[in-house]
């Protein structure tokens, strides 16, 4: 019986693939490329162990050497991901706690005074209508909110913070406040039953349990948030992605490797500290 | 016990534990690291979040507003507003939004496939727990430091190759790619794949390092070989747990298919993009909208599998 349920449940899978690959008219002939590309894919990765040190054509007096233009494209990258994470935090922080069924605990029987009868009628409501907004957030990729904002506003480094910013919000509070649902509420419970305030139970009873995963994740996100801001070169922005799409364009193949170098370490760089981090913080935790 | 006995007993507890709780200065410090990064990156000149709301700007969003409304609108139908609305997002629908919303879906579902079996693959591979000379059982000899080596070897270099595929993003693998194989699917479907390769062999790996190793070592008592182990106690051990994953996964491999388009294939995002570019802002936030649907689609699709997946197992 359980193997027959594995099999349906495999079975289906592939089906589905087999469709997917029927409806995009995958054919395995054209995964070789042409001679133009497979020269290309030679051209390209014959590089890939001497990344350009110096620009692969004549530059202006004055230019910058390539390896701090990488590195300042670098600074630029980060800086957009870190103040995109830092009010995505902030705005998922409040968004989770409110979209999580561990914050009402402490006002289910809080029917004490008019702000705790108040808070029972309406947080069915906020808990609802916070889920809702959360799932609208993440649902509209950073790229199209890029492309949406270069619309309306023209480039700006601080739309290029709030494409980031707006699904990364979503992402953050649907975490979180599944991270709290998760905590153990036995204390919360314990400090209901004493008398405190909901704003007690949740900072002292459930935030402490949960706050080593969130912050590990919240870490993990800060790496995400490197690639988006990379990627957001590509519409205009000064990150890594605008200089990795224009030296590609002129067929600079040792600068790409360059660039794509730099963000690799950056990546590297921050999996490394959110992993040192999370084992600190979470003892056996997976993910 | 008198009252106030108990009472500083309690505290007294409640002070070890207090003194117990777990603490790191490591995790203290990357905390005040992160917010003063995050402080000089909003106080960064370049930022100027003020500029972000000037006259001009607003302006220029306003202009922009209106022009998100179906463009018969624009033209001033104020009474049956609601009719033309509809029939004009039919239009859109029947003309590229079915199909480009289809090619989406379907590039995500190709992508993953074909993830979850060359991640069920690596993991065997970059698992520490099975790729080893003696797997889940030390053998009466001990092995040669060159199978040692060489298996360490094996592992760390899967775990090396995954750990760069899932660097670079899934928009740069498919820009590279597009390069080399030219205008198609396959390029949208391999950076997808790559990206998620990287992600989901090591989360595979994962599971199947932290399996209970008892089923497995009595096998290998019997005398089975790797193979025999990872097809009869792995795969169907870690199972449930590879199908969350694959499914948690694939709701932002639907994100990215939305996107990937904008690269030059008929999927969303190329709307998208192609309709900023001939200025037709009214279908472009309707090819956004219909992203966000498809979205939310897999989001549901995604719980509701894997609330499956958690009852089932």
């Amino acid at each position: 019986m359980l193997v027959g349920a594995r099999g349906l449940v495999l079975g289906t899978i592939a089906l589905v693939g087999l469709w997917a690959a029927w409806e995009l008219g995958l054919d395995p002939r054209d995964l070789i490329p042409g001679s133009g590309g497979l020269a290309l894919a030679g051209e390209l990765f014959s590089r890939a162990f001497s990344p350009a040190w110096t620009y692969e054509s004549a530059v202006p007096e004055g230019t910058v050497p390539l390896p701090l233009k990488a590195l300042e494209a670098a600074r630029v990258t980060v800086m957009l991901a870190a103040a995109a994470l830092g009010l995505s935090v902030v705005v998922g922080l409040f968004l989770g706690l409110a979209a999580s069924t561990a914050t009402w605990v402490g006002s289910a029987h809080g029917g004490r005074c008019a702000w705790g009868r108040c808070l029972n009628v309406t947080s069915p409501a906020i808990y609802g209508v916070s889920r809702v907004f959360i799932a609208l957030l993440r649902s509209v990729h950073e790229l199209i909110w890029a492309v949406l904002f270069l619309a309306a506003f023209g480039v700006g480094q601080f739309s290029a913070v709030l494409a980031i910013a707006i699904p990364y919000s979503g992402t953050l509070a649907k975490v979180f406040s599944e991270m709290l649902d998760e905590a153990p509420r036995d204390a919360a419970e314990a400090l209901r039953s004493a008398g405190a305030s909901p704003a007690q139970i949740f900072l002292f009873g459930l935030l402490p349990q949960a706050l080593p995963d969130m912050t590990a994740y919240a870490f993990y996100r800060f790496e995400c948030a490197l690639r988006s801001s990379a990627v957001l070169g590509f519409f205009g922005y000064p990150t890594l992605g605008y200089y990795l799409a224009a030296s590609f364009e002129n067929l600079h193949y040792g600068e790409v490797w360059t660039y794509l170098y730099t963000l690799l370490g950056l990546v590297l760089l921050a999996d490394a500290w959110s992993g040192a981090l999370r084992r600190r913080l979470v003892p056996g935790g997976v993910r | 016990m008198t009252d106030s006995e108990r009472i500083s007993g309690r505290a007294e507890a409640v002070h070890r534990l207090h003194a117990a709780r777990p603490r790191s200065r490591f995790a203290r410090w990357s905390g005040i690291a992160f917010v003063g990064l995050v402080a000089v990156a909003w106080t960064s000149p370049a930022l100027r979040p003020g500029d972000f709301l000037s006259p001009r700007r607003l302006a220029n969003l306003r202009r922009f507003l209106g022009e998100l409304v179906p463009y018969p609108l624009q033209q001033g139908e104020g009474e049956n507003a609601a009719r033309v609305a509809v029939a004009w997002s039919l239009d859109m629908l029947g003309d590229k939004g079915w199909s480009a919303a289809g090619t989406s879906l379907a590039l995500s579902v190709a992508a993953i496939v074909l993830v979850g079996a060359l991640a069920a693959v690596c993991m065997l591979v970059a698992a520490r727990t099975l790729a080893t000379p003696e797997p889940y059982v030390e053998s009466p000899r001990t092995p040669s430091r060159l199978r040692q080596r060489a298996w360490r070897a094996l592992a760390a270099g899967t775990r090396a190759v995954l750990v760069f595929l899932r660097s670079i993003p899934e928009y740069i693998w498919a820009f590279l790619l597009l390069a080399i194989l030219g205008p198609g699917v396959w390029p949208l479907v391999l950076a997808l794949a790559l990206h998620n390769l990287g992600i989901l062999g090591k989360l595979d790996a994962e599971v199947v390092e932290n399996l209970d190793p008892a089923p497995m070592a009595a096998l290998r008592g019997l005398g089975a070989g790797r193979l025999q182990i990872a097809t009869a106690a792995i795969l169907p051990l870690s199972l449930p747990r590879l199908l969350l994953f694959f499914f948690y996964r694939w709701e932002t491999c639907v994100r990215e298919a939305t996107v990937l388009g904008m690269l030059g294939v008929v999927s969303l995002g190329y709307w998208i993009v192609d309709s900023r570019a001939r200025n037709h802002y009214d279908e472009m936030f309707f090819f956004v909208l219909l992203g966000a649907a498809l979205v939310l689609l897999g989001d549901l699709l995604s719980a509701v599998a894997r609330t499956l997946v958690r009852r089932a197992s």
